[in-house]
């Protein structure tokens, strides 16, 4: 049977991999990937709390609907969100002619 | 009585003082010369109605009064500009603008050729104003503004041709010597406020005072007089306030900035005879600065130093004079010496012009023959003015402040000591006779040498300097001069019963000291007997050494006979070499200390730089954290999100 920890623990493992990916990726599209895969968990963890709620008096049958409120949100968001940043990453590579992550670092000093 | 025009008697020269200085090098230097000189004459006119006026209201009430405005009311402090009119304020607004305008008259012709003659009038008219405000002020704060606008027109005036060091040096001295003794001024108004609440002349006079808190004031308000009036111990800047144009030292420092601390005196008489122990210090500081700069007097060369050192010395003998109570005797003496001491001083001008620019005693002679004969005249007219051989004005009024002095009885109930059994000061007015009388034996001597040596005699001079008199704007105004030096006899004509005499003129005016009716010590005819003697005796020491023909053959036999005393003398005794070694070398060290360890080391390296510096340095290691490197600061920030975590979640 598939409980909700089964989902948590997927969520978290999915979350650890894309923060481990945006951390040590050098490429910038495989970042905003890392990205993406990070928000889908979390929209997993979402869904597995509204799914399975932990208070028993729950308004509806399929627990609280916020959560999936949350996960359209974050869907919409992270739509714009690879727009933006396919949009960053080709101007830098039609400025810098590379997406290497390790070469932007005009932003210090 | 109450009168609106007051106000224009200061407002006027100050108006003057205005247009000159702001677009005076826009205007033809005829407007100028009009302007500057209009508005003091104007002055001179209105002070005239006004003085007419004055004479004939009766005794105490001679007074007109304005209050031009509430200057400022702070809790129970109310400082008016108000304006008393009186017969000693008023006799002196006539003395300041009259012989003000005369002086203005005469710097047409001595600066006329001066580039910056514009500002040399506006500071000039500024002055007359300041002088006007100072003697019209019927409270003490008003008083202190006027009083602190002549420092400033004597600093800028002093040190009007800025751009030699010397001169610009003995202005900024003579500006530092005035507010030393300013600050002793301001701190004595404080007492008499503090004490009393007041600062109006009219207010104080029946105030009650403690005789200690009358002391203190009388005493604090004497420092300022120190300062203005040049006598020890800050008598020091005024010879070398000479660095100025000499109508200016005859104006401010001779005959009328320099009269304001024995006209101070004079006007807080009532406080002063409530501190006659104040008035024994005033009196014994008075003489011996005439003495002081009588003896000093006698070794200059410079004929601008020798007239110096003769005002210090005279404005010595007004102390005398106020300090023994004989306030009608000390202005007396103010007024006259106004006269004799400008006309000195603007025949030395004219020396001086007719010499291109040439000072020194040694390299003049026989001016009289060459050419300056009005100047010879009116300097020789008020050299016996001042030395007393003939009995005129300043015979007179010297003569009159010896005689109260003699006669004084002012300090025959206060002791050396505090103790009841100490000696009576009463032997201070006979000592304060014997010594004033050496002094002007001194001061015979020392006039008669400077005018032997200046206008007799042989010329000394390079060949190439061929002496010439004066135009007639300069010779004018010294001819009126001398002759008030003769006509102002009147006025300190001797004998009780004359209308006419200052004495009787400002009756009622001055307090009159505890000491009751002064004593006779000595018959009239007998001390002006000894007066006529000892200033003959000046005057032939000053022919045995000085006759013409003789030459600088005087100096050197008094040279030969004590070389010591005449090196000294001309050094001026050394006062201000140990002035310099006591106060200023030292000052200039605790400010340079100041300068490189507080200034410099401590606030500029210390406080200022350091915390520059410190932010500085722990931002060259926090900036090794912000590398621009995106990933980094996401990995900073999950580690960080992970403490946050275990902290609050797993421990908490």
């Amino acid at each position: 049977m598939v409980g909700p920890l089964h989902y948590l623990f997927l969520g978290a493992a999915l979350f650890a991999l894309g923060g481990v990916g945006v951390v040590l990726r050098r490429n910038a599209l495989i970042v905003l990937m890392s990205i993406e895969l990070m928000l889908n968990a979390v929209n997993l963890t979402f869904l597995t709390f509204s799914r399975f709620p932990l208070v028993k008096s729950a308004p509806t049958q399929a627990g609280f609907l916020s959560g999936h409120t949350a996960v359209f949100f974050v869907i919409a968001v992270a739509a714009a969100e690879a727009a933006v940043g396919l949009a960053i990453v080709i101007a830098v590579f039609r400025s810098r002619s590379s997406v290497n992550v390790d070469e932007f670092d005009t932003l210090k000093f | 009585m109450e009168v609106s025009w007051l106000y224009l008697i200061p407002l006027l020269p100050l108006l003057g003082a205005a247009v000159n200085g702001l677009v005076g090098r826009f205007l033809p230097k005829a407007w100028l010369y009009a302007v500057a000189l209009l508005v003091v004459l104007l002055s001179f006119c209105i002070g005239l109605f006004a003085w007419f006026e004055v004479a004939r209201l009766p005794g105490e009430s001679a007074q007109l009064r304005q209050l031009v405005y509430t200057w400022f009311s702070v809790g129970s402090l109310r400082v008016d500009l108000g304006l008393t009119f009186d017969r000693l304020s008023g006799t002196l607004v006539l003395v300041v603008t009259g012989v003000g305008f005369l002086i203005h008259l005469y710097s047409v012709g001595y600066m006329d050729e001066d580039p910056a003659y514009w500002r040399y009038f506006a500071y000039l008219n500024l002055f007359v104003s300041m002088m006007l405000l100072l003697v019209l002020a019927d409270n003490l704060v008003a008083m202190f503004v006027g009083w602190e606008g002549v420092g400033l027109c004597s600093y800028l005036l002093v040190g009007f041709w800025y751009d030699d060091e010397t001169k610009a040096y003995a202005g900024r001295k003579a500006f530092i010597v005035n507010r030393i003794g300013d600050f002793g001024f301001l701190i004595g108004i404080f007492v008499l406020y503090f004490y009393t609440g007041q600062v109006g002349f009219q207010a104080l006079k029946v105030a009650p005072l403690s005789l200690g808190v009358a002391s203190a004031a009388a005493a604090l308000l004497f420092v300022g007089a120190t300062g203005k009036s040049a006598q020890l111990p800050l008598y020091v800047w005024l010879p070398d306030a000479m660095a100025g144009p000499t109508p200016v030292s005859a104006l401010i420092h001779a005959a009328t900035m320099v009269t304001a601390g024995v006209y101070m005196v004079a006007r807080l008489s009532f406080l002063y005879v409530q501190a006659p122990g104040v008035m024994a210090v005033v009196a014994t500081i008075g003489i011996l600065t005439a003495l002081l700069g009588a003896v000093i007097g006698t070794a200059q060369m410079d004929i601008k130093r020798v007239l110096a050192y003769s005002t210090v010395s005279q404005l010595g003998y007004m102390f005398v004079g106020v300090g023994v109570g004989a306030f009608a005797a000390g202005t007396a003496h103010l007024i006259t010496h106004s006269f004799f001491k400008a006309c000195l001083f603007l025949g030395s001008g004219a020396v001086i012009h007719g010499l291109h620019g040439e000072q020194d005693l040694s390299r003049m002679g026989g001016l009289r023959r060459a050419g300056l004969k009005h100047t010879a005249a009116t300097f020789f007219v008020a050299t016996v003015a001042i030395t007393g051989v003939l009995p005129i004005s300043g015979f007179f009024s010297k003569d009159e402040i010896l005689a109260q002095a003699l006669n004084t009885r002012a300090f025959d109930f206060l002791t050396v000591l505090p103790d009841p059994g100490s000696p009576r000061l009463s032997f201070l007015g006979p000592t304060i006779y014997l010594v004033g009388t050496l002094t002007a034996l001194i001061t015979s001597f020392y006039m008669w040498r400077c005018y032997l040596l200046a206008f007799e005699g042989e010329y000394r001079g390079p060949a190439e300097v061929h002496p010439h008199e004066a135009p007639w704007v300069m010779t004018l105004p010294v001819w009126i001069l001398a002759a008030l030096s003769v006509v102002g006899a009147l006025i300190v004509l001797p004998g009780h019963d004359l209308r006419f005499t200052w004495e009787h003129f400002t009756e009622g005016l001055f307090a009159r000291t505890r000491g009751g009716a002064p004593a006779e010590r000595l018959p009239e005819l007998v001390a002006f007997g000894i007066a006529l003697v000892v200033a003959w005796a000046g005057f032939a020491t000053a022919w045995s050494l000085y006759a013409p023909g003789r030459a600088l053959e005087g100096d050197e036999r008094i040279a030969r006979v004590s070389p010591g005393l005449r090196k000294a003398l001309a050094a001026s005794l050394y006062v201000d070499a140990l002035y310099d070694r006591l106060v200023v070398k030292p000052l200039w060290a605790t400010a340079r200390t100041l300068w490189r360890v507080v200034d410099a080391t401590l606030i500029d390296g210390l406080l200022v730089n350091g915390t520059a510096q410190a932010v500085a340095s722990v931002g060259s290691v926090l900036r090794r954290f912000q590398n621009g490197d995106v990933q980094r600061y996401a990995a900073v920030t999950a580690v960080g999100v992970l403490i946050l975590v275990y902290v609050f979640l797993v421990r908490g």
